[in-house]
């Protein structure tokens, strides 16, 4: 009895790594995010990532995902900056960059994009887009915000003397 | 239970997980493929993954939501220009981004930014994708920062739960998504980038006119007040600031009624009712501090 029920269990362990393994994989969606060494945003950031990056899941806690880099670099970014490809089980098959590039074809970077922002201004002079570079331009960074919140006793400095 | 049905179940597990697999590639094996050919037959099956992929507003990519809210805040910044204070300005921003890295959606594609227009009518506009706009008229009424907070916190709210997409309609996403679904193959052409940029005009269109002229469903509005609630206390912010703001609204008969937020809005003690039931709710309520409300006021001297 022992052989067969160690057999399915290989198995078992086999199609769940699978499974897993394949949906594991995480493309950045925001212009560019920064890995972090903890899982809040005030904690240390020592790698920028931009957009299209290919990630994949460690672990999760709290709205954080851990996660490794194409190089080994392992580190927290928040899920809202990132996307998990509707077609990852091919992702066992393939590399990381093959998997991702049948996304970028299916759903990112042809659609409305700065080609057709371009399209769009050239017809339409009276949109004031130099009024939207210029919104754009303003620049908060964690620092000030953090300093903000400390000053402020709000977010993680509320009870803080 | 013998050896030889053990690996006959065995087997049949890992072929059932093998065919979920083989099943997905070959989808995706369908959409890689197409992108080498081009011939109609096989256009029209990436038109077919195109729809199988994309069917409400909820697909626009981060990417495509940003364009579309840089032309949307092109089209505000056409009928308004902006207030110069650049301390005021910042403050905004870091205490709007202090209330978004708070919220469901802290990560937008290019950040939030926020921005005060020059007029007194009473009003804020969220473009989707993170620019926010609020108008002097608005930012009088505000006495404390955690009414700013919470004022800011609601158009957060808006950005947080796509309702800007949500305006497009449903027959104009149809039409973007078969287009873009059958045109993915390539950079646009001349004829393409102009049927493109006509649906793109449509989008900009539908959401325009609900976010200036008609304003946003009620449902909507209710969510993003429930949502300035759980993101402003969130922050640490009183979330009865936002009450401040509304009671200022109510039987107001100034130049300013009957305009923005008021005309678009449920009137302002329908959502002082439901926002005392919302607040009630909370587990814990913060309260003001003077340390804020002092640094709001140094700002808001500047506000001419």
């Amino acid at each position: 009895m022992k052989k067969p029920r160690s057999t399915v269990f290989v198995f078992a362990v086999m199609t769940l790594t699978l499974v897993f393994a394949a949906a594991d994989i995480l493309v950045v969606k925001v212009q560019t995010t920064k890995l972090r060494n903890g899982p809040r945003y005030f904690a240390q950031a020592f790698l920028t990532l931009s957009a299209g990056a290919k990630l994949e899941k460690v672990s999760e806690s709290e709205g954080w995902i851990q996660v490794k880099t194409a190089s080994g670099v392992v580190g927290w970014i928040h899920s809202s900056a990132i996307e998990i490809p509707k077609f990852n089980l091919l992702a066992m098959n393939k590399d990381m960059k093959t998997q991702a590039s049948a996304n970028e074809v299916v759903l990112a970077g042809k659609g409305f994009n700065k080609q057709v922002e371009d399209s769009y201004r050239a017809k339409h002079g009276e949109a004031n887009f130099t009024g939207v570079e210029a919104m754009l331009q303003i620049k908060v960074n964690l620092t000030q915000v953090e300093d903000f919140l400390r000053k402020g006793k709000l977010g993680e400095f509320r009870g803080v003397k | 239970m013998t050896t030889s049905k053990s690996w006959l179940l065995a087997l049949s597990v890992w072929g059932l997980a093998v065919l979920l697999v083989s099943c997905s590639a070959v989808q995706q094996a369908t959409s890689i493929l197409n992108t080498a050919t081009k011939t109609a037959g096989e256009a029209k099956t990436v038109v077919q993954a195109g729809q199988m992929l994309r069917s409400t507003f909820a697909d626009i990519t981060e990417e495509e939501e940003y364009y579309i809210g840089r032309s949307v805040a092109a089209l505000i910044l056409s009928k308004y220009s902006a207030y110069q204070n650049d301390g005021l300005t910042q403050y905004i921003n870091i205490v709007g981004n202090a209330v978004a890295i708070h919220s469901d959606r802290p990560e937008v594609y290019a950040g939030y930014h926020f921005l005060i227009l020059d007029t007194e009518d009473v009003n804020a506009l969220a473009a989707p994708g993170g620019m926010i706009f609020v108008t002097k008229g608005l930012l009088r009424r505000c006495k404390d920062e955690e009414t700013l907070a919470l004022v800011l916190a609601h158009e957060i709210g808006h950005v947080s739960a796509k309702h800007g997409l949500k305006a497009i309609k449903k027959s104009r996403l149809t039409d973007a998504f078969m287009f873009l679904g059958s045109q993915a193959v390539q950079r646009f052409g001349p004829q393409e980038l102009v049927q493109l940029t006509s649906i793109f005009e449509g989008v900009l269109s539908d959401i325009v006119e609900q976010l200036v002229e008609r304003g946003y469903d009620r449902k909507s509005e209710y969510d993003a007040d429930g949502l300035a609630v759980k993101f402003g206390a969130g922050t640490g912010f009183d979330p009865s600031g936002i009450l401040r703001f509304l009671k200022t609204m109510v039987g107001d008969k100034s130049a300013a009624a009957g305009k923005g937020w008021f005309r678009t809005h449920p009137t302002p003690e329908q959502r002082i009712d439901s926002l005392n039931k919302q607040i009630a709710g909370l587990a814990v309520v913060p309260k003001i501090d003077d340390v804020r409300t002092k640094r709001f006021q140094q700002y808001f001297r500047t506000l001419k």
